[in-house]
């Protein structure tokens, strides 16, 4: 870090800081390869058959075989549309939510703002299980049991609050003198919205999405409880039905945790940013 | 400047009357609506409930505290409390000291380049869902053909192979070490940026008087990462409490309800037993628990209000 040392042979300090680094380096390598391995694992077994499992328990036995993929996708592709359905819907909403309640509750001054916003924060508090099991009767008295309906607007719900407040948060952060200067030229409050507070917001909206999107891809209790029906079984359930399905074929089973990894491995890959951010539930953005 | 004091003048008077204006409650309805019936009712729902005999199909009738009778009796249920309790330990210690290390050694790489490739892969295991991660560690742990077993008798220490989660006295432990080193995880990131803001301007000045790495890591690097602390332990006691998917997926509480959380006891009051008034009341009482340690720790930690706002 700090370039300053005392004056001493250089040539040894430098030899010495670089056996350090290296040191680091492999410790931390070895760190993220322990994390990585059953990953690692996962995938070279997803490319062998039976026989090739048992032959080859740690090594990757050629020719790889595909069948795998083939098999587990047939079981489970339902199970990605329903889940991109889900995600789709809930995201849509959650932005559309989070953008004009923030909006409202950090450009505005009204009677009762406050009192709504703490009103929103204080579900943060609230375990999901404390509203479990009234939920469940109240979807199935509204006919939702078994439906899309279910796994979608719960969701909406949940992933509402940290919408709103994170949407809040960063237009409060907008400086002042924008609105001013629009409200100066003439623009109302719809014109705001759409030409300053939504293009400035894009950051938020990245964040938002890819966190709703982890949250919905990882939900199990939920889906578990309210569907039975197997098409409409998101991902982390659909799994957990084709783990019992397939319980000693593993190459199958490698395969099917495989695809159901894709998708957020590569939104990880290319919005790096965005859901890292997401993951730490914007804990980053509200630092500031 | 004349525009801006104009500006000034309107905002002024903009702010000092507070007003109705039904175009902006109309905009908050459709949050305030969904959250109401998904989220406040629900909850407020669940609080009576815990009072009711309430059961599917019959109609609920009020019996005071007859659950709350049952709940202290309930062995279960306290049992659970017990297990989370070693969650809790292992969550604010170990699970905090290897994501530190790794934290600390990675600043501690001078090229910048290396250093993000690094943190890039520490963090990739995040990108994986969360069952995935659960299933593989099941596979891990499998008596016969899990990675565990046949590395141990590989190297020769086949004494040391066993049923890990089919033992009642190693099953919640391998729940525990479920993502181990559990660098890929919040602690990590809270750190990290927890100490890349710091400035370098700190470490340069220990730098010149002479402090040795390990010294700035106590007399530095720890105190100034009390805030982080704090939050982390925040998070630590809500998310505890909830903690019970891979019980739930790898063990269904067992073996002999070894690993029996909290939450498979109320999942399994409520789904396999049907008697939802006294789910309710475990629920409602895992409820207020959240509540009153979250309100003992943001009283601690109180000053530190801009933190736990968005929680």
């Amino acid at each position: 870090m700090s370039v300053l040392s005392k004056p001493k042979p250089r040539v040894r300090v430098n030899q010495r800081r670089k056996t350090e680094q290296r040191i680091l380096i492999f410790s931390l390598g070895f760190l993220a390869f322990l994390g990585l391995f059953p990953y690692l694992f996962m995938l070279l077994t997803s490319f062998k058959n039976t026989q090739q499992f048992v032959d080859s328990y740690w090594g990757l036995p050629l020719p790889l075989s595909f069948e795998n993929y083939a098999a587990a996708w047939g079981q489970t592709k339902d199970y990605f549309v329903t889940t991109f359905i889900v995600v789709g819907a809930t995201i849509a909403a959650t932005l559309l939510l989070g953008l004009l309640s923030g909006f409202i509750l950090s450009r505005f001054v009204f009677v009762g703002r406050n009192f709504l916003f703490t009103c929103v924060g204080l579900l943060l508090m609230v375990p999901w299980i404390a509203a479990l099991i009234p939920l469940f009767v109240l979807s199935k008295d509204l006919k939702m049991l078994n439906t899309i309906w279910v796994l979608i607007v719960p969701m909406i719900a949940g992933n509402a609050v940290l919408s709103v407040i994170l949407f809040k948060n960063f237009i409060d952060s907008i400086p002042q003198e924008l609105f001013d200067c629009s409200v100066v030229f003439g623009a109302s409050g719809p014109q705001i919205f759409r030409y300053i507070v939504v293009p400035l917001s894009y950051p938020i909206v990245g964040t938002i999405s890819l966190l709703t999107m982890i949250n919905v891809w990882n939900e199990f209790f939920w889906p578990l409880l309210t569907v039975t029906d197997d098409s409409l079984r998101t991902i982390s359930v659909g799994i957990s039905f084709f783990q019992g399905q397939n319980e000693t074929d593993y190459g199958a089973l490698m395969a099917g945790y495989t695809l159901a990894s894709i998708p957020l491995l590569f939104l990880f890959t290319f919005l790096s940013k965005h859901f890292l951010a997401g993951i730490q539930g914007g804990l980053s953005v509200s630092d500031k | 400047m004349a525009i801006a004091e104009k500006v000034e003048k309107v905002k002024k008077n903009k702010s000092q009357r507070k007003r109705f204006k039904p175009i902006l409650y109309l905009g908050l309805a459709p949050l305030f609506i969904t959250l109401g019936l998904f989220s406040y009712y629900p909850a407020a729902n669940g609080l009576t409930r815990a009072f009711f005999d309430w059961r599917f199909f019959e109609p609920s009738v009020f019996i005071g505290l007859e659950n709350f009778r049952t709940m202290l009796g309930d062995d279960m249920w306290w049992e659970s409390f017990k297990h989370i309790f070693i969650v809790f330990i292992a969550a604010t210690t170990i699970m905090w000291a290897l994501p530190l290390l790794a934290v600390e050694m990675l600043i501690s790489i001078r090229s910048l380049r290396t250093q993000h490739i690094l943190r890039t892969l520490l963090l990739f295991p995040l990108a994986f869902p969360v069952i995935v991660t659960i299933y593989m560690w099941g596979f891990i742990y499998h008596p016969n053909r899990g990675i565990l077993n046949t590395a141990l008798q590989a190297v020769g220490l086949d004494s040391l192979a066993q049923n890990w989660l089919g033992d009642p006295n190693t099953a919640l432990y391998s729940l525990l070490f479920i993502s181990f080193p559990w660098i890929a995880s919040l602690p990590f990131f809270v750190f990290l940026t927890g100490l890349q803001n710091i400035g370098t301007e700190v470490f340069e000045a220990a730098a010149i008087d002479g402090c040795s790495r390990m010294k700035r890591f106590f007399l530095i690097d720890m105190p100034l990462l009390g805030r982080q602390f704090r939050l982390l332990f925040f998070l630590a006691t809500i998310s505890v409490l909830q903690f019970g998917t891979s019980g739930y997926v790898l063990t269904s509480g067992g073996p002999d309800n070894a690993t029996m959380f909290p939450i498979l006891r109320i999942i399994g009051v409520a789904f396999n037993g049907g008697d939802w008034g006294y789910a309710a009341t475990l629920s409602s009482t895992l409820f207020i628990l959240t509540l009153a340690l979250s309100a003992v720790i943001l009283f601690i930690s109180r000053g530190e209000k801009q933190n736990v706002r968005s929680l």
